[in-house]
């Protein structure tokens, strides 16, 4: 069936640059995502969507409940030939403006399946991609970097461009970040109006903070809290090998990158040459 | 299960000890026969696999596992069918189950399973030509696509000039845009 082609309606073409701006902003941070998970990739999407890498903190929501309610569609696996018309369909299915992130060496090109009889060799044969994120498969990291990487193009986008090509640009595209995808890394960070940590780290910090308040956890019996708080929470535990205290006090509790780049995170994972 | 076999079948059959269980070769004429006494006398009542080889010269290998829930023997049959044409009747008539292997097995390696109710392709896309599990089925992606992964370190992304192209293993050398 031929469907008229996409397009945007007056108010939205004529609309002043803070109001486009606007909602280029609001578009950026409510991105319902559809997965199509097709391989081993959908394992890491599932990751990325859990608690430990969280991507909702970014705004992007996997809740959708098909691709007409999705907004950004992220391919994550072996899309074969079999397969192919089905993620067209779907694709198609999705309300404009619609966005896709190919996840995964698979997606991009095929991957280790390159020269199968069967294999599609990268889902931008069938649909428009908007980001690739290269791997096999990609850590969740990667996917976040490549979700803020789609922020950005967001940003800066013109609607009226994307349809007719006659929009202009709403804004200039952020400059890149000299930023690694690593920030995203961060370790769950304390509140920062806990005490810095002193010496005394055994006690757990809420309990100094306001003892015998009814919401009080039950201090762990035993000798439990030995380890510093901080310390629990790191997700790479030879971060410390180097003999530095994983402690911080002047931390950043930001969680979208681009704010405060310290050292730490740039060390996880490297020698410590 | 050694002595069933040859008990019932006499040398027709081949055995052979493997380390998942018993190995046991038929002729093509005794598929049938030795798949349902596999299942009647020696209780394998769960059909796990079936599937082909491609032996080259000596034509198709066919083999079916079979299992024994009671018993919890493993049991491999298999039969050997000729290249130029392969055929063997259905086992869908002894284990129901049997049927999609069979397609599968059809598809991939073009063994002609006679008497199968829907023999029609499984898993390929419509419209797909060739046998792709077969050893001579040519992998045209290594023809039309340079291996899209990481060179080497120093190398730029649009092939080494100095070394001489190889042709992609399993290529004829009249194909492609470098033949
Ligand atoms: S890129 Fe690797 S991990 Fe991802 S689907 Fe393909 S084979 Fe699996």
């Amino acid at each position: 069936m031929d469907l008229p082609p996409p397009g945007i309606g007056p108010l939205s073409r004529l609309a002043p640059k803070p109001i486009k701006f606007v909602l280029n902003w609001g578009r950026r941070y409510s991105l319902w995502v559809f997965n199509f998970g097709l391989a081993c990739c959908a394992i890491e999407f599932i990751a990325t969507s859990m608690s430990r890498h969280d991507f909702i903190r970014l705004g992007v929501i996997p809740f959708a409940p098909g691709p007409r309610q999705a907004d950004l569609m992220v391919v994550s696996g072996t899309v074969s030939d079999k397969m192919a018309p089905a993620v067209r369909r779907l694709y198609e299915q999705m309300p404009e403006p619609k966005y896709v992130i190919s996840f995964g060496a698979c997606s991009n090109c095929g991957g280790p399946y390159w020269d199968s009889y069967c294999v599609t060799k990268g889902v931008d044969q069938i649909i428009p991609v908007d980001v690739y994120v290269p791997g096999c498969p990609p850590r969740p990291e990667a996917l976040l970097h490549g979700i803020v990487h789609l922020q950005e193009k967001i940003a800066a986008e013109s609607l009226g461009d994307r349809y007719t090509g006659t929009g202009e640009p709403v804004a200039p595209p952020p400059p890149p970040r000299p930023l690694s995808a690593t920030v995203l890394r961060r370790p769950i960070q304390p509140p920062p109006e806990a005490e810095p940590l002193s010496t005394e780290a055994a006690t757990p910090l809420v309990l100094d903070a306001a003892p015998g308040a009814s919401t009080q956890p039950m201090p762990p019996a035993g000798d439990a809290p030995q380890a510093s708080p901080n310390a629990a929470t790191q997700p790479v535990p030879g971060t410390d090998a180097s003999g530095r205290s994983t402690t911080r006090g002047d931390h950043d509790p930001s969680i979208i990158p681009g704010l405060v780049d310290d050292e730490d995170d740039d060390q996880i994972g490297r020698s410590s040459s | 299960m050694k002595p069933a076999w040859v008990e019932r079948f006499g040398d027709e059959v081949s055995t052979e000890e493997t380390h998942g269980g018993l190995a046991v070769g038929v002729p093509p004429e005794l598929w049938v026969e030795a798949v349902t006494f596999a299942r009647d006398e020696l209780a394998c009542g769960f059909f796990d696999w079936l599937t082909g080889v491609d032996e080259l010269e000596m034509g198709f290998a066919v083999v079916a596992h079979l299992y024994s829930l009671e018993r919890r023997h493993h049991l491999l049959v298999r039969t050997r069918v000729p290249r130029e044409d392969p055929r063997l009747p259905t086992v869908t008539g002894v284990y129901r189950g049997a049927g999609w292997h069979e397609r599968e097995t059809f598809e991939m390696f073009g063994v002609v399973f006679e008497g199968h109710p829907n023999l029609i392709p499984l898993l390929l896309p419509d419209g797909f030509e060739g046998r792709p599990l077969r050893k001579d089925f040519v992998l045209a992606a290594r023809v039309a696509k340079p291996w899209p992964g990481a060179k080497e370190p120093g190398e730029s992304g649009h092939g080494a000039p100095s070394r001489r192209r190889v042709r992609p293993p399993g290529v004829p050398d009249d194909w492609g845009p470098h033949a």
